[in-house]
């Protein structure tokens, strides 16, 4: 039987309980930036300029395109912000100025605006603008290729362009606890697993994103790279070193979680965040490229519509 | 509206004051490659070569001086090592000039064999995408 006493609802006035998209957005800025600011320390000022200009021409895309559109101002709520610095942060840290521009371009305009703005973008618009920049600009979002003239006093290959030419056990020799701290090549903000693990837990336990995403998201990486490693431990590397690799942790805590994006109910988020996983780990494997992570997100990000079908049923509704 | 001005105006000064952050240090760092390259990336048919040209040359690595791979030039000129046409007037058949590749493999892989270290297989080296 129903307990009815919380169908009950009492007569207005009410009272707003303080939640606001500015302060989501705050969260989320704050969240992100311990991992930011180390990438900023391991890669210098030329870090600190990618994110600095996807940040401010982020706001600046949505502004000018508010405008022509003749839609009212929206850059005060802070997510285009937040759209530019997560963007900025899987950029490598010497990314050409006019390919930043470039990205936020497509990340706000055509991912975003272009489907109404706040709330109803389909696909995350971070993950589109870098899947479409992978695309137009191989050479310069390869990690290997673009951070040629950085001196790192540890490895220099980015970890899953490694271990898909040459097997596990080109990587095999890299600490877990390296790779933890952020002394591995890679994106601006996705290096450092413990600035990734702390912001993703303040913002799980700040209700800002709910935890069984990220939580699925990683068994599935784990399980599926589990399963590869089990059938071939030459060729694939082992669990932990993808979930600590690459852009697993910022994918399931700052991507997958996106609002808008993202499916609302228990069970859809469960499976949700492991679709995800298990093609992220399917496309490093298998797949063409060594990092698809943000192809995998995007994949999520289409069946989630479909996923929040599997709702609860409605209350006094005949079959 | 979902905020207010207050933290409108906000925002416009964070955009304004990164705006010029970024400019300030996109002008200030130059894109250019260091005189003496940290890493060459080679892009060949046979998929990306990365070299770790400063382990060559430091002490804590394997200490090469320059003239030991860049063979006649002289320090000065080291810099300005370009291709190997800028010296070997390259005609067709000419035997005593070999292909880059040749070269670059020649020397890679008979230094690597010599010393008894470094990779001397293809996919040590060469990345296929």
């Amino acid at each position: 039987m129903v307990d009815k006493t919380k169908l009950v609802v009492s007569f207005a006035p009410f009272w707003h309980n303080g939640n606001r998209v500015t302060d989501r957005s705050l969260q989320i800025i704050l969240a992100a930036l311990p991992a930011a600011l180390f990438g900023v320390y391991r890669f210098g000022f030329s870090a600190l300029s990618v994110l600095a200009l996807a940040v401010s021409s982020a706001v600046l895309w949505e502004l000018a395109f508010t405008r022509v559109a003749k839609r009212p101002v929206s850059v005060g709520d802070g997510t285009a912000a937040v759209i530019g610095l997560l963007f900025g942060m899987m950029l490598p840290a010497n990314l050409p100025w006019w390919a930043v521009i470039t990205g936020t371009f497509l990340a706000i305009v055509v991912a975003r605006q272009i489907y109404g703005g706040i709330g109803a973008n389909p696909f995350n618009p971070a993950a589109v603008a870098v899947a479409i920049l992978m695309l137009a600009w191989k050479n310069r979002m390869d990690f290997d290729t673009a951070l040629v003239n950085y001196v790192f006093d540890f490895s220099a290959a980015f970890p899953l362009a490694a271990a898909k030419a040459l097997g596990a056990n080109a990587v095999k020799d890299l600490s877990l606890a390296d790779l933890f701290w952020g002394r591995q090549a890679g994106g601006i903000g996705t290096i450092c697993g413990a600035g990734l693990l702390a912001g993703g837990v303040y913002l799980v336990l700040r209700g800002i994103i709910r935890w069984e995403i990220p939580v699925s998201f990683l068994l599935g990486v784990a399980a599926t790279a589990a399963i590869f490693h089990a059938a071939d431990p030459v060729r694939f590397a082992p669990p932990a070193f993808h979930i600590l690799t690459g852009f697993t942790l910022f994918g399931a805590f700052f991507l997958a979680t996106e609002d808008s994006s993202s499916p609302v109910n228990f069970i859809p988020m469960l499976i949700y965040g492991a679709v995800i996983g298990s093609i992220a780990v399917l496309i490093r494997n298998i797949g063409v490229f060594a990092e698809g992570l943000v192809f995998a997100v995007m994949v999520g990000n289409l069946i989630q519509p479909l996923l929040d079908k599997i709702r609860p049923k409605a209350l006094g509704k005949v079959a | 509206m979902m905020f207010s001005r207050g933290e409108l105006k906000i925002v416009y000064g964070w955009t304004i004051g990164l705006l010029v952050i970024a400019v300030v240090s996109y002008a200030a760092l130059p894109s250019t490659s260091p005189d003496r390259p940290i890493r060459i990336a080679f892009q060949t048919v046979a998929g990306k070569v990365i070299f770790d040209h400063h382990r060559h040359l430091i002490e804590s690595g394997y200490g090469l001086s320059c003239g030991e791979c860049h063979h006649t030039l002289s320090p000065d000129e080291y810099s300005q090592a370009g291709s190997c046409t800028e010296c070997h007037q390259l005609e067709e058949g000419d035997e005593d000039v070999p292909k880059r590749s040749d070269a670059l493999h020649q020397q890679c892989i008979g230094c690597h064999r010599e010393y008894g270290g470094g990779p001397t297989e293809c996919a040590q080296c060469h990345v296929m995408q």
